[in-house]
């Protein structure tokens, strides 16, 4: 089975290289890869990679824009990273070997598969960063819009009512942080846990709806993260006056 | 903090997830959104450009037919005009030469006839000249010898002044 930490492959002084870190680099090596592509062949009449890069950049930018029109552009590259990169990170775990090619450790009864490379959002740790990268971005986006006053104005307030609210907020803003990366880890994790346990009982065609489950469940994943994302820095970069205005617009 | 722990939280791993996202972003958002938001730009405003260029050359070529139905128009018009101009001068010219000619025969006529009336008048005076002097001379012949010198002066005196009365 499957530990939750991440397993060290090798130390770099007292930084311990994890398999999921490497993961981490290679989709990151990937993402680079595509954009240096992209950049280099970019063409006024486009060709085929140039056409998908372009589809999946502006409707990304449509939903942005439709959720928050004037802070789209701000919200857009957030919104766009975070999607791409959980994506590729969740199916990277659905490519044969990853998981099952490694070394094994320990003596005897205790001896454990370790695998050289296991899906990035397996480890709480990247969860964990994303979700706090989510937070930071969306409370400095808040603060560059609305302002510092208002932004304070949310959590603190004279009226003892309001403080109450704005204690609230604190909390909803933490729990915020919570339910994003446990969730992610979550669900590619026990994902990971479903495909090695079906695996170990029958390793042929038996674990094909659930790869198939999986990867569905990967693009999901990746969408709720970025989409809930997005909509945290609309809420919070939406000034108080205008809020009831926006909605009487739409 | 056990709990976090137990999930394999590490503080150092997580700084490097962050690091590591940071950098992630900031590389797609210089070499691969605006790259591609730039370029979806561009080439909205140049095929912005291209359609508007192209109903401007649309006007530009229907205003450039009707210009040229206009002047085709114009044209035949006026050589309409010039071939009527010219049929009307044509007849005229050809009255006034009609005119001229005519008159010029009335004028040869008039002077012919003239010359004619002249040439007989002429005749007629050198005829009766001529009858005048053969009555003389025939008178001094026959009446020579009849009369002397002073009847015969008379005689042809006052033949001469019958003759010339009559004459005139």
């Amino acid at each position: 089975m499957v530990s939750f930490a991440a397993e060290p492959i090798f130390r770099l002084g007292f930084f311990s290289v994890t398999n999921t870190l490497l993961d981490t680099l290679i989709v990151d090596g990937v993402l680079v890869g595509i954009a240096i592509y992209i950049k280099k062949h970019l063409k006024l009449i486009p060709g085929f990679v140039q056409n998908i890069s372009e589809y999946a950049v502006e409707t990304m930018y449509n939903l942005t824009e439709s959720v928050a029109p004037e802070r789209a552009a701000r919200i857009f590259p957030f919104f766009a990273t975070f999607f791409i990169f959980i994506l590729l990170a969740n199916w990277s775990g659905l490519i044969p070997g990853f998981g099952t090619i490694g070394f094994y450790e320990g003596v005897g009864k205790s001896k454990t598969l370790v695998p050289l490379l296991r899906s990035a959002t397996t480890d709480l740790n990247t969860t964990l960063g994303l979700a706090l990268v989510s937070a930071v971005a969306t409370h400095v986006i808040s603060i560059k819009i609305i302002g510092i006053k208002e932004y304070l104005g949310r959590y603190f307030s004279i009226n003892p009512m309001n403080q109450f609210i704005g204690f609230l907020e604190m909390i909803s803003e933490i729990t915020k942080i919570i339910s994003l990366s446990f969730r992610l880890f979550g669900n590619i994790y026990a994902g990971e846990i479903v495909l090695g346990t079906i695996a170990s009982i029958f390793a042929f065609i038996a674990p094909l709806p659930f790869l198939l489950l999986e990867f569905i469940v990967g693009f999901v994943q990746a969408l709720v993260f970025a989409m809930l994302t997005m909509a945290f820095m609309a809420i919070l970069s939406t000034p108080h006056h205008t809020e009831a205005k926006e909605v009487s617009h739409k | 903090m056990e709990i976090l722990k137990n999930f394999g939280f590490d503080p150092i791993l997580l700084v490097a997830q962050i690091v590591n996202f940071l950098i992630i972003l900031f590389i797609l958002k210089k070499l691969l959104y605006k790259p591609v938001m730039d370029m979806l730009k561009k080439r909205e405003t140049s095929i912005k450009e291209g359609i508007k260029q192209a109903e401007e050359g649309r006007l530009a070529l229907e205003k450039a037919l009707e210009e040229e139905k206009k002047i085709l128009k114009k044209a035949q018009d006026q050589s309409k005009k010039i071939v009527e101009d010219a049929n009307t001068e044509a007849i005229n010219i050809s009255k006034e030469i009609e005119d001229n000619s005519r008159k010029q025969a009335e004028k040869i006529l008039e002077e012919a006839r003239r010359q004619i009336e002249q040439e007989a008048k002429e005749t007629e005076r050198r005829l009766s000249q001529n009858i005048t002097n053969l009555s003389i001379e025939l008178l001094t012949k026959s009446l020579g010898q009849m009369f002397g010198e002073k009847e015969q002066k008379q005689l042809i005196e006052k033949a001469v002044k019958e003759l010339k009365g009559k004459k005139s």
